[in-house]
């Protein structure tokens, strides 16, 4: 058993570095896209709303930027997990791979242009003269980010393989998503969509957490809803991956 | 007498799948299909059926047949890439499964990077391939291409470099079951076949139990104990190399 999770540590660990290698292959900037793509929305974005919406909100600039970076880990693990089965076929089909590292892989390589938008994120705050001590609370915040992502990506992987369409199905939903969690506007609990939009929740407690150096409010509820999806999600892709060399 | 246990063992294993054809695949005849319960399994097709074999400890079995008879199939069911969906399979050991396609390589990444990535993938850690490297470099005879690119390969170096990777990052020394699948008919030439089938005979003889499937009816007639002749995913005669390949190539003579 322990062989095993290091088994599929490793493997995903090492197939996360050839693909972030793979994705800077032939292009100019190579892993500044990393720092350019979070950095091009923020000042679209800021340049919208700085002037009306964001007038009403403190430190509007960092308030944006860490909904943002939040949403960006969410939306770029799972609009790729949708298709990461029949992508990856060539191994599925012809080595007995633990599938699940393929998963992992793809949270992993995230993670790594993740810190990237944390990194700018605390020179922001430097900038702003704030404290980057809310990292601390920021750790085990990013823990059930991860957890949550997951879930939703081994329902994704596992549902793609037999229609296509989700990957167009996802993408409409990560952009009523991204409407909807409070990215560039004031959160608000008592509107209902942001009370049960669980990114919204991320997104308002890693604020908290950051910007107003709160110890951030975990519900219960909260809790065992991030870790149900977890251990659902898992569930529904390890009953179904053997499946997936025939279907692909 | 002691006989030893089998370390495969399949009885009366089949293996179906859905022919997934382009009209079944929009929307309009799904929700016809929904409604009307006839014809829902006319699409499936048994790609094998009534497969039992339980080979001796060491001892080498060939598959022979025409493209689409099932071989390549079999061998993935018992490497566990497929799952039967009648009888049942039971293996034993370190199973290595070994095609003549390239199995795994990335085009965009060096040699290197592509030996790390199928080591990696055959559960090896990182300072287990570094023990590994120079011999699988070698054994390849591709010394000078180490750092170049494999879309740049010939189909001839693809598959020598992804037999060498798989057969010398093996995690024991001994797999218990070897399973072969064309790996020496595509593209490499007679110099490496040799070598390798030497490397092949040197797991042979440390107990592994083989399966092969190849279209080199010479080989599988030097190699095997025992031959198994596939035709629609049944077996059409089991025995020994000298009654089998005479017959079969008969027949191919015949439809020819």
């Amino acid at each position: 058993m322990k062989e095993k999770i290091g088994n599929i540590f490793n493997l995903s660990w090492h197939l996360a570095k050839v693909n972030f290698k793979l994705r800077n292959e032939g292009s100019y900037l190579g892993i500044f896209w990393y720092l350019l793509d979070p950095l091009l929305m923020f000042l679209v974005l800021y340049a919208v709303f700085s002037q009306n919406i964001g007038l009403q909100i403190n430190h509007y600039p960092l308030y944006l930027l860490a909904g943002l970076i939040i949403f960006n880990f969410f939306s770029s693990v799972t609009s790729e997990s949708a298709s990461i089965i029949s992508s990856n076929s060539h191994f599925i089909k012809s080595i007995n791979i633990p599938a699940e590292s393929l998963i992992f892989s793809l949270l992993f390589r995230n993670i790594f242009s993740h810190l990237f938008e944390i990194i700018i994120f605390c020179l922001f705050l430097a900038y702003f003269k704030l404290s980057v001590l809310g990292i601390i609370f920021y750790l085990p915040l990013f823990l059930l980010l991860f957890l949550f992502t997951a879930g939703i990506s081994f329902i994704l992987a596992t549902l793609g393989v037999y229609a296509n369409d989700l990957n167009n199905v996802w993408r409409f939903i990560l952009q009523v998503l991204f409407f909807s969690s409070a990215i560039f506007y004031q959160y608000d609990p008592s509107i209902t969509i942001l009370k049960y939009n669980p990114l919204a929740i991320f997104i308002n407690l890693n604020r908290q957490a950051f910007i107003s150096l709160q110890k951030p409010e975990i519900s219960w509820l909260f809790l065992i809803l991030v870790s149900s999806v977890f251990l659902i999600g898992y569930a529904i892709f390890t009953k179904n991956k053997q499946k997936f060399a025939e279907r692909i | 007498m002691f006989e030893p246990k089998p370390q495969i063992t399949l009885q009366k294993a089949g293996k179906k799948f859905n022919l997934n054809l382009a009209r079944k695949e929009s929307a309009l005849f799904r929700c016809l299909n929904f409604f009307s319960s006839k014809d829902r399994n006319k699409d499936e097709f048994w790609a094998l059926r009534n497969i039992t074999l339980n080979p001796r400890k060491g001892s080498i079995v060939g598959l022979i047949g025409k493209n689409g008879s099932g071989k390549s199939t079999l061998l993935k069911m018992i490497a566990g890439i497929y799952q039967p969906d009648e009888g049942m399979i039971k293996t034993e050991g370190e199973i290595v499964y070994l095609t003549g396609f390239g199995q795994g390589i990335m085009p965009k990444l060096t040699m290197k990077e592509n030996i790390y990535l199928i080591g990696t993938l055959l559960g090896l850690n990182k300072k287990e391939i570094d023990e590994k490297y120079e011999e699988i470099v070698e054994f390849s005879e591709l010394k000078n291409y180490e750092n170049s690119k494999i879309y740049q390969f010939s189909s001839g170096m693809v598959s020598r470099l992804s037999f060498s990777t798989t057969i010398l990052c093996l995690k024991r020394k001994n797999p218990e079951i070897l399973l072969i699948d064309e790996a020496l008919d595509a593209g490499a030439d007679l110099s490496f076949k040799n070598k390798a089938l030497e490397k092949i005979e040197e797991l042979i003889k440390g107990g592994a139990t083989v399966i092969m499937a190849s279209h080199d009816l010479a080989t599988i007639e030097k190699y095997c104990d025992m031959v198994l002749w596939l035709e629609k995913g049944e077996v059409v005669k089991k025995s020994l190399p000298a009654e089998v390949i005479p017959e079969y190539i008969k027949e191919s003579q015949k439809n020819y």
